[in-house]
């Protein structure tokens, strides 16, 4: 599974949202409408789904979904 | 005696904390809670550091017991007053605003224990992930800032989500309050409202005198639009705030219309044009009090409820 898809997958769950409506272009909060509980519970799971730590500091950057892919490709390669 | 984790981890003889309200859970508050056997808490809130230290100062001149600093975590002073607490040995600190996660490895290598007020199961968790020694789940009964779920919905759930202990907040005034918080699995349990009224505590006394008086439905959530929604006590300037978000003010706009105002009601004792942060357990406040003696009220009336029963009848086969 690709890691968009992986993202994809936490973010339907989360947010109740339809896979369809989520493109790299989407924004969390404008168009996903997610609060900044949501994003603590997005990057819970997503710890746990790709194993690693992400502190609050990535937090802010991620604004988009293509920035969610984007730093976990980067934070996956440094593995 | 109602022995948990939390009492033998903060040293405390009952598992009591006193929520940390800006500016007027000061030392003298802190210090007589703390003296009693709960664990009293100085609201740092976003005064400066000398502020903060003569409140230290104070809490020891009134006990030797360990007393607790609630950070607040937006402070324009936060840099300044996590050096004073580190300097000042403070054995305990309470968060509120904001994720103490960049702070941890600094109080962790103190020794100092981190407990952050939450309001979800995954901010439960996440603070867990990074070195949080207990959590306080306060659910939106409570007064001033509030989450959006109820102290008897969260509560068993963050306790079912995490493994260090679980203190409930919001909603709790006394003995009963104390013992249903434990039969959700909390380990302890943090009263603000009733701290208000405290004869020690400096709120002013227009403002203790509308706690007194609230009713149970006297409180409303303010700024639900905002990314910061408090609960007050019902006035003139709550009606006019929640007017003027129904009719659509910006978020901007109604954060502009909030500021100062608390402790224009708590420190001047404007009731009617300031803001009066207080809990939907003010109905359940109904006497200025010792702070002593508050603490002893509420351990014996949850003793005796743990000794007695609850006053069901049961058939056990």
């Amino acid at each position: 599974m690709s890691v968009f898809e992986g993202v994809k997958e936490i973010i339907v769950e989360i947010l109740d949202v339809a896979p369809e409506d989520i493109t790299l272009e989407s924004k969390l909060v404008e168009d996903l409408e997610a609060d900044s509980l949501d994003i603590v519970e997005m990057v819970m799971q997503l710890e746990d789904k790709f194993g690693l730590q992400i502190p609050e500091s990535a937090f802010e950057d991620l604004k988009t979904v293509k920035d969610v892919v984007e730093y976990l490709e980067k934070r996956l390669q440094e593995k | 005696m109602i022995e948990t984790r939390i009492t033998k981890m903060l040293n405390i003889k009952y598992p009591l904390l006193q929520g940390a309200m800006a500016w007027i859970a000061t030392g003298k508050l802190a210090g007589a809670v703390s003296e009693a056997g709960g664990l009293g808490i100085i609201g740092a809130g976003t005064a400066d550091p000398q502020w903060l230290k003569n409140e230290i100062d104070e809490a020891r001149r009134v006990t030797e017991k360990p007393f607790g600093v609630n950070l607040v975590l937006v402070s324009p002073y936060i840099d300044e007053i996590i050096e004073l607490v580190l300097r000042e040995n403070i054995p305990v600190v309470t968060t509120g605003a904001g994720n103490p996660g960049k702070y941890m490895p600094r109080f962790k290598e103190r020794g100092i224990k981190v407990i952050p007020v939450v309001a979800s199961v995954a901010l439960a968790r996440r603070l867990e992930r990074q070195g949080a020694d207990a959590v306080i789940a306060e659910g939106m009964e409570s007064g001033g800032h509030v989450g959006e779920m109820t102290t008897m919905c969260l509560v068993p759930m963050v306790v079912d989500a995490v493994g260090i202990p679980v203190i409930a907040a919001g909603g709790i005034a006394d003995g009963r309050g104390m013992v249903a918080a434990l039969a959700l699995g909390a380990e302890g349990v943090q009263m603000g409202t009733r701290f208000i009224c405290a004869e020690e505590c400096p709120a002013h006394p227009a403002y203790k005198e509308k706690v007194l008086k609230a009713r149970d439905r006297d409180t409303e959530v303010c700024g639900t639009t905002t990314l910061h929604p408090v609960r007050a006590i019902r006035n003139r300037f709550v009606r006019y705030y929640l007017e003027q978000e129904r009719a659509g003010l910006s978020a901007e706009e109604l954060e502009r219309l909030g500021v100062g105002k608390y402790p224009d009601a708590a420190l001047k004792g404007d009731v009617e044009n300031g803001s009066i942060l207080a809990g939907q357990v003010a109905g359940l406040v109904n006497r200025i009090q010792p702070a002593h003696e508050i603490v002893s009220e509420v351990i014996r009336e949850a003793e005796d409820l743990l000794r007695n029963g609850l006053g069901v009848n049961m058939c056990l086969d």
